[in-house]
C-alpha cells in the first residue's frame, strides 16, 4: 500500500510501541542489581531510519528525553550514520558527548531489513557502579570528570555482529559490581536484539517506506498536539527562579536557576541565562541533561497526554550559555545531575504556573534521593546498597498532593525493605511518612517519607547527593512551602541524632550507627486559611498535619 | 444410580450452569438470569430449574463448584467492613507508601491509588524479626494490647496482621493473632504468614489487608448460600473456585477468602486447558473478549500458565493464580478522533449502559459493535438470538460523524479501520503475554470465547502469526464447564532465601517435610481419600540478586541431590528460553518453595458429541471485508454437520455470538463439537 491512511499510522504506532515495550519486559525481568530490578532505572526508545524518536516505553523521561539528543550528538560528531552498518553496535557513557552521567550507559543498535537500514532501537541502563571515587559511582567531592569513573566514548561495541569483548572487559574490570553491571549488560543487549527482531517484522509486514512515512506522521501528530497545547496559552515571557542548595564542595554557595519562557503562538522559548556558572562539584548539567530537563517540564506543565517522540522537542527551544551550571564544559564533575536537573523541572514549572495560573501544581520534593553505604563485610568482601527516594507531590489547584509520589521525571519504584535485608548487611528501622512535610495551603503539599537503616557490618563508607534541605519546595497563590529534607546519623550507642549536610561523600559509618533521611514534602497552594473545615479535621485525624520532632 | 455434579458461575447477568451427569460424562448447559442481591438466589434457582428439566431430584447432586465474584465485586464496590492494620513500629505506613509505580510519567496530578485502611487505622507494635526468622526484639505483648485496644476504640471489624519477615518465622504474629482475638473475640483477624507467606513486605499486607476485609463478606454470603441449600433439600458438599484454578471448601474460602479474588476467569482458562487434551493443541491462547475488556491467558506444554502475583482494582494481591492479562478492548469500546487526527479505539468503553449506539440506549459514541454493525458482519435482527433490536441506521451515523469525516475516510473504510485497531491492540496484548516467556505465537492456536470474540478471532491470529483458530462448543457456559474440572488445592508457600547448592538442602528438606505436614492435615481436613492427594513442589529460583524468580517443578520421586540438580538445570533452561541467556556458572538462590496441596476430585469423561446432519447455510448477506463488499454465507452454527467445510467469507452465528470466517480461512466441526478456522491462504 503505497498512500498513507491514519488507520495504518495508529496500527503502526501500536506496533512500535509494542516493540519498545516488549524490549523494556526483557531488560525488566532479566536484570541483576537492585537499581535495576527494584527501581527501574532503564528507559527504551525506537527511533526512525534517520535516528528520530518515534516510540518510547513508558518509563524515565529524564533519559528518554536524552536518548534522542545523544544520538543525534554521535551522529553529527562521532560516527555518522553512514557508517552505522548491520550488526554493529553503538555505545557510550560520555557525558560530553551526549549523556548525562558515566553510570548510565546508552546503546544503540540499527536495525536493517534486506540491506536497508530501518529503524535503531536504543536502551539506556543505569548501571550500578562504573568505578571512580566513591561505590555507585556518586562521588560527592569530584570536581573533575575523569574522578568519576569509566567513560566510553561513542564507539562501537560490536561490528558487523561481532562484538568487542575487549569493551566489556573494560568495562567490568573497573566496575566495584563486575557481577550485577555483567548481568545487568548482558540484560541490556539482549533487549537490543529483542528490538530488532521486532522491528525487523513490523518493517516487512509494512514495507520500509510505509515504516518511514507512518513514523513522520506519528511524529507530527505529536508536534501538533504539543503546538496546540501551547498555543492555548497567552503570548508574553514568563520569569521563576529557584535554587539548588549547593554544589556538595562550596557549601555556602547556593546555585540560581534562572528561567525566561517565552510564548509565542504555538512554541515555547526556555532561556536559561543568569543561572549560576557551572558548579565546582558534580552537580553540572551538561546542555543535553538540560535539554532533557526542560523537555520534561513543559510537558508536565501542559498536562497533555501527548505520546512522547521526536515531534514533541520541535515546538520547544532551548538556550543556555556555556559555562553555566546548566550548560557545563568538560571536564566539570556531573554525576549528582538530577540535583539540577530536578531544579529546572520545578523553574520550568514555576513560570509556567505564571503563565497559566490555577493550571500547575506547586513545586514536588524535587530532588532524587540517591544514596549509597558501601559495606565492608568481615571477610574482606564489599557490599553496596544503592538506593533512591522520592517524597511529596506539589499541592494542585484543586487537590491535595499525593505522599510518597514519585515524579515522572525520575519515575523510581521503591526497593522493599525485606529484600535489602535478605541480601545487605542493614536492618531498617523506620520506613513512614514524614506528617507535617507537605505545604500548607488550601490545598496541601504530599507528605515526604522517612527511612532509616542500621549498618550490620563491622565499617562502611556513606555518601549522598541530596538537595532540598535549604530551599524548600516552593508554594503557589498563598500557598506554603513543603518542608525541607534531612539526613542524620545517630552514632552506635548514642541517642542523639547528628545533621549531616544534604551532599556527604566518604563518610565512615560503624557497626549500629542508623542513617535517617527525611524527603521534602510538596508544597501548597492558596492561602492555609482558606482550607476547608473538613479537610484539617481529617489531616489532624489521620495524623498527617502534626509536625515530627 | 445418577449423581450430578454442577458447576455454577455467576456472571453480572447471567449465572451459567453446567450440570454433568457423572454416570454418562454427559453436561447440560442451563442459564438463568443473575440475582445481584444475593447471587444464591439465582444459584439455587438456575439449580432447581435444571433438575427439574433433567428429572432428578436435588438429593442427586453429588457436589457443587461454585465460581463467585462476590470477592472481587465487594473490592471494586467497596462493600467491605472497616477494618485496621497491626504491624512492625516503625513501618505503619508502608500500606499508605507502596511501590511508587506510576504508570503517566508526565502527569501532573497523582493518579488515585486505593487506599483500603487509612492512617488513623493503622497501629504498629514493639518487635523485630530478622531476614534469617531470627528474632532481634521480641514481641512487646503490652504493645499488641494497646493496639488491639486502639482498634477497637476505632470501630474496625476486621485486623489485618502484617509483620516485617513474618515469611521467614510467624511466631509474633501467631501470638499477636492469640492476643487480638483474646481482647475482640469477635473480630476478623488475617495474619500474612497465613495468607501470604512471601518475601516483599507491600504485597504482603496488601493482600493480607483484602483477606481480613472480605472474611466478613464471604462468610455471610456463604453461612446465607448453606441456609438455602438446606432449604432447597441439597446436601452435596460446596466448592468455592479459586483464582489458581482448583477449588477449596467453604471452610478455607470463608478464612482465606482472598484466594477467590480474580477466580472469575479462571474457569474459562481451565475449560481451555481441557481443551488442550481434547483437541490435541498443546499451545493454546484463550482470548475471552466481552462489552469492555479482553482477557488473554495461555495454555502451554496442555498447562494453563499460573504466576505468583495479580491485582484488583490496584492493589497487589500475591497469590498463585491463572495468568490472565487484561486490556480495554471489547464490543463497547469507543473510537473517537482526537486533535490531531490519530483514531483512539478503547480503553474507554460504552460498557452496558448507555452501550454501543446501536443499543438505543443513549450511547452516542460509536464503538467496535456498531462498527461490526455497519459493516454488516452483525445481522441487526439476529443480536442475542434476536432478543435486540440494534439501530444499525444510527450506529452508521456516529461512525459517519465521529470517525470517517474527521479522518477523511469513506464510512466503510473508517469501520475497517476501527476493527482494524482493535484487533491489533488485542494481538498486541496476546503477543506481549508470549513474549514475556520466551514463547513464540506460530507455535499456538487461538481459542476464542466471550460474546463478542467471535469477529475478531481469525484477524487477531493472523495478526500474530497462528494459522488456527477454535471456537468451543457452549461457548456461553464455557466457564462453568471448565470449573468441573477444577481439583481441591491449596497453595502453600515458605519464602526462604538460600543459595541453591548442597548446603541448602537440609534446610529444603525440612521446609519441603514442613508444607508436606501442613498439606497434609488441609486435605484430611477436606476429606480426600489418601490416594487422592498430590504434593507437587515447585521452587521458584533467580540468580543471585534478580527482583523476579521462576517457578521450576521440584521433580517428584527422586533422591535429593539429583533432584535439586535437575531443578536448577531447568531454571537454567527455563531462564534462556524466557530471557535468550543464562549464566550456568552461576548457582541460583531459590527464594520461595511452593507446594499445590492437591485433592484430585473424580474427573468428567469426555463429552459425547452427535452432531447434527449437515445442513445448508440459511442465507447469505453482503459484507465488508479488506476494502471490498463480499456476498457470505450466513450459517446457524446447529446446522454444521461433521461434514460440513466453509469457505470464507462467511458468517456462523448462535444465540450469543457471531463468527467472522475471513476470505482464506476455512471452517470444520472437529469431532468434539468445536468448530475449528485453519488459515488456507496467507492473504484472499
Amino acid at each position: 500500500m503505497d498512500e498513507l491512511d491514519p488507520i495504518q499510522v495508529e496500527i503502526i504506532r501500536n506496533a512500535l510501541v509494542a516493540a519498545a515495550e516488549e524490549m523494556s519486559v526483557t531488560v525488566w525481568r532479566t536484570s541483576r542489581s537492585a537499581v535495576v530490578r527494584e527501581i527501574l532505572d532503564y528507559s527504551i526508545s525506537v527511533f526512525d531510519a534517520h535516528g528520530r524518536s518515534t516510540a518510547q516505553s513508558a518509563a524515565m523521561p529524564v533519559h528518554l528525553n536524552s536518548m534522542p539528543a545523544c544520538l543525534d550528538e554521535i551522529l553529527a560528531n562521532h560516527i555518522p550514520i553512514e557508517e552505522w552498518n548491520e550488526g554493529d553496535i553503538i555505545i557510550t557513557n560520555d557525558p560530553y558527548a551526549g549523556g548525562q552521567h558515566l553510570p548510565d550507559i546508552q546503546t544503540f543498535k540499527p536495525v536493517f531489513l534486506d540491506g536497508q537500514r530501518i529503524a535503531i532501537a536504543g536502551i539506556l541502563v543505569h548501571h550500578l557502579d562504573v568505578g571512580g571515587g566513591a561505590a555507585g559511582s556518586y562521588d560527592a567531592s569530584a570536581t573533575e570528570i575523569y574522578q568519576e569513573g569509566f567513560r566510553m566514548p561513542p564507539l562501537k561495541l560490536a561490528e558487523g555482529g561481532k562484538r568487542n569483548e575487549a569493551v566489556i572487559k573494560l568495562l567490568l574490570r573497573n566496575s566495584r559490581e563486575p557481577v550485577n553491571v555483567g548481568g545487568d549488560f548482558a540484560s541490556q543487549l539482549a533487549a537490543l536484539d529483542t528490538g530488532v527482531a521486532n522491528l525487523q517484522r513490523i518493517g516487512r509486514r509494512y514495507g520500509p517506506a510505509t515504516l518511514a512515512a507512518a513514523a513522520e506522521r506519528i511524529q507530527a501528530q505529536s508536534e501538533a498536539a504539543m503546538r496546540a497545547a501551547i498555543a492555548r496559552i497567552p503570548d508574553g515571557t514568563y520569569h521563576f527562579e529557584d535554587f539548588v542548595d549547593d554544589d556538595g564542595i562550596e557549601r555556602d554557595r547556593p546555585l540560581r536557576i534562572r528561567v525566561a519562557l517565552t510564548v509565542a503562538g504555538d512554541s515555547v522559548t526556555v532561556d536559561l541565562d543568569g543561572s549560576s556558572p557551572q558548579a565546582v562539584g558534580p552537580v553540572n548539567c551538561t546542555l543535553n541533561m538540560t535539554r532533557s530537563a526542560v523537555i520534561c517540564g513543559v510537558m508536565m506543565a501542559l498536562g497533555a497526554d501527548v505520546p512522547a517522540n521526536a515531534g514533541c522537542y520541535r515546538p520547544v527551544t532551548v538556550k543556555a550559555p556555556e559555562g553555566l551550571v546548566v550548560n557545563a564544559r568538560s571536564p566539570a564533575p556531573v554525576a549528582n545531575r538530577m540535583a539540577t536537573g530536578h531544579r529546572i523541572v520545578t523553574t520550568v514549572l514555576g513560570a509556567f504556573a505564571e503563565a497559566m495560573p490555577g493550571q500547575v501544581p506547586a513545586a514536588y520534593y524535587g530532588v532524587s534521593y540517591a544514596y549509597a553505604l558501601n559495606c565492608f563485610m568481615a571477610d574482606g568482601t564489599r557490599r553496596v546498597y544503592f538506593d533512591l527516594e522520592c517524597g511529596g507531590w506539589g499541592a494542585h489547584p484543586e487537590e491535595d498532593g499525593a505522599s510518597a509520589f514519585s515524579c515522572g521525571f525520575h519515575n523510581i519504584a521503591n526497593a522493599p525493605v525485606e529484600m535489602l535485608e535478605n541480601t545487605l548487611p542493614v536492618t531498617f528501622t523506620e520506613y513512614a511518612l514524614a506528617p507535617g512535610s507537605g505545604g500548607r495551603g488550601r490545598t496541601r503539599g504530599g507528605l515526604g517519607l522517612s527511612r532509616a537503616f542500621r549498618l550490620d557490618a563491622p565499617e562502611g563508607a556513606f555518601a549522598a547527593n541530596l538537595e532540598r534541605f535549604k530551599f524548600a519546595p516552593y508554594g503557589l497563590a498563598g500557598g506554603e512551602a513543603g518542608q525541607p529534607g534531612r539526613l542524620t546519623i545517630t552514632r552506635a550507642g548514642s541517642s542523639v541524632a547528628e545533621d549531616l549536610p544534604s551532599k556527604v561523600s566518604g563518610l565512615k559509618v560503624a557497626r549500629g550507627d542508623v542513617l535517617r533521611l527525611q524527603t521534602a514534602g510538596g508544597g501548597g497552594y492558596g492561602p492555609p486559611a482558606e482550607r476547608p473545615r473538613a479537610a484539617i479535621e481529617r489531616d489532624r485525624a489521620e495524623g498527617y498535619a502534626e509536625t515530627s520532632g | 444410580m445418577t449423581s450430578l455434579r454442577v458447576a455454577v458461575d455467576i456472571g453480572g447477568t447471567f449465572t451459567d450452569l453446567q450440570i454433568l451427569d457423572e454416570s454418562t460424562g454427559i453436561a447440560h448447559a442451563h442459564k438463568v438470569p443473575t440475582t445481584p442481591a444475593d447471587p444464591s438466589e439465582g444459584l439455587i434457582t438456575g439449580i432447581r430449574e435444571a433438575c427439574a428439566t433433567l428429572g432428578v431430584g436435588p438429593e442427586r447432586i453429588s457436589a457443587i463448584l461454585h465460581g463467585t465474584t462476590i470477592a472481587t465485586n465487594a473490592v471494586l464496590q467497596r462493600r467491605l467492613p472497616e477494618g485496621a492494620v497491626i504491624t512492625t513500629a516503625g513501618f505503619t505506613d508502608v500500606l499508605e507508601i507502596g511501590r511508587h509505580v506510576r504508570r503517566q510519567v508526565y502527569a501532573n496530578r497523582a493518579e488515585q491509588r486505593a487506599l483500603l485502611v487509612p492512617r488513623s487505622r493503622r497501629f504498629g507494635v514493639i518487635e523485630r524479626v530478622r531476614a534469617d526468622g531470627a528474632v532481634e526484639t521480641p514481641l512487646d505483648e503490652a504493645s499488641v494490647r494497646a493496639a488491639a485496644e486502639r482498634v477497637r476504640a476505632s470501630g474496625a471489624t476486621a485486623v489485618a496482621i502484617a509483620f516485617l519477615h513474618a515469611y521467614a518465622n510467624p511466631d509474633h504474629e501467631r501470638r499477636a493473632a492469640e492476643i487480638v482475638q483474646e481482647i475482640l473475640p469477635d473480630a476478623f483477624v488475617s495474619c500474612s504468614h497465613s495468607v501470604s507467606p512471601e518475601i516483599r513486605e507491600f504485597e504482603r499486607t496488601s493482600t493480607t489487608v483484602l483477606n481480613a476485609l472480605l472474611m466478613p463478606v464471604v462468610k455471610t454470603y456463604l453461612s446465607r448460600l448453606k441456609g438455602r441449600l438446606a432449604d432447597s433439600g441439597i446436601s452435596a458438599p460446596v466448592y468455592l473456585v479459586q483464582s489458581n484454578g482448583g477449588v477449596t471448601t467453604p471452610e478455607i474460602a470463608g478464612e482465606q477468602p482472598a484466594r477467590l479474588l480474580l477466580s472469575g476467569p479462571s474457569g474459562g482458562a481451565r475449560a481451555a486447558e481441557v481443551l488442550a487434551a481434547e483437541l490435541a493443541e498443546p499451545n493454546l491462547v484463550a482470548v475471552d473478549m466481552g462489552g469492555t475488556s479482553y482477557d488473554v491467558s495461555i495454555v502451554h506444554d496442555g498447562a494453563v500458565r499460573l504466576v505468583t502475583q495479580g491485582e484488583v482494582d490496584g492493589l497487589p494481591v500475591r497469590l498463585p493464580m491463572i495468568e490472565i492479562r487484561t486490556i480495554g478492548a471489547g464490543g463497547g469500546s469507543i473510537a473517537k478522533v482526537d486533535e490531531t487526527g490519530r483514531l483512539h479505539v478503547g480503553p474507554d468503553s460504552a460498557g452496558a449502559t448507555p452501550g454501543p449506539v446501536c443499543y438505543r440506549r443513549g450511547g452516542e459514541e460509536p464503538t467496535v459493535t456498531d462498527a461490526n454493525l455497519a459493516l454488516g458482519r452483525i445481522d441487526p435482527g439476529y443480536f442475542l438470538g434476536g432478543a435486540m433490536d440494534l439501530d444499525a441506521d444510527g450506529a452508521g451515523r456516529a461512525l459517519i460523524d465521529r470517525v470517517a469525516t474527521p479522518l477523511g475516510l469513506e464510512a466503510g473504510a473508517a469501520s475497517e479501520g476501527v476493527v482494524a485497531v482493535a484487533t491489533a491492540r488485542m494481538a498486541a496484548a496476546i503477543r506481549l503475554s508470549l513474549f514475556e516467556k520466551g514463547l513464540d505465537p506460530k507455535d499456538f492456536a487461538l481459542i476464542s470465547f466471550g460474546g463478542a470474540g467471535g469477529l475478531h478471532a481469525c484477524d487477531t491470529a493472523a495478526e500474530i502469526g497462528a494459522s488456527r483458530v477454535v471456537f468451543p462448543r457452549d461457548p456461553g457456559t464455557l466457564s462453568a464447564w471448565g470449573m468441573l474440572f477444577g481439583d481441591v488445592v491449596h497453595d502453600l508457600a515458605r519464602s526462604r532465601l538460600m543459595r541453591a547448592d548442597p548446603a541448602a538442602i537440609p534446610g529444603l528438606r525440612a521446609v519441603v517435610a514442613d508444607l508436606h505436614d501442613e498439606a497434609e492435615a488441609l486435605l484430611a481436613r477436606d476429606g480426600i481419600p489418601e490416594a487422592d492427594r498430590g504434593h507437587p513442589v515447585t521452587l521458584d529460583f533467580r540468580y543471585p540478586g534478580q527482583a523476579y524468580e521462576i517457578g521450576v517443578p521440584l521433580p517428584a520421586g527422586l533422591a535429593m541431590p539429583e533432584a535439586l540438580d535437575q531443578a536448577v538445570a531447568a531454571f537454567h533452561d527455563a531462564h534462556e528460553r524466557q530471557y535468550a541467556h543464562a549464566e550456568r556458572h552461576v548457582v541460583p538462590e531459590v527464594v520461595t518453595v511452593r507446594m499445590a496441596a492437591t485433592g484430585r476430585l473424580t474427573r468428567p469423561g469426555a463429552r459425547p458429541f452427535e452432531a447434527a446432519p449437515d445442513g445448508r447455510p440459511k442465507g447469505t448477506r453482503p459484507i465488508r471485508i479488506a476494502g471490498s463488499e463480499r456476498e457470505a454465507a450466513v450459517w446457524d452454527r446447529a446446522a454444521m454437520g461433521a461434514g460440513v467445510g466453509i469457505d470464507g467469507p462467511a458468517i456462523v452465528e448462535e444465540p450469543h455470538s457471531t463468527l467472522l470466517l475471513p476470505p482464506g480461512w476455512r471452517l470444520t466441526v472437529h469431532p468434539t463439537g468445536a468448530l475449528i478456522a485453519t488459515r488456507i491462504a496467507k492473504e484472499a
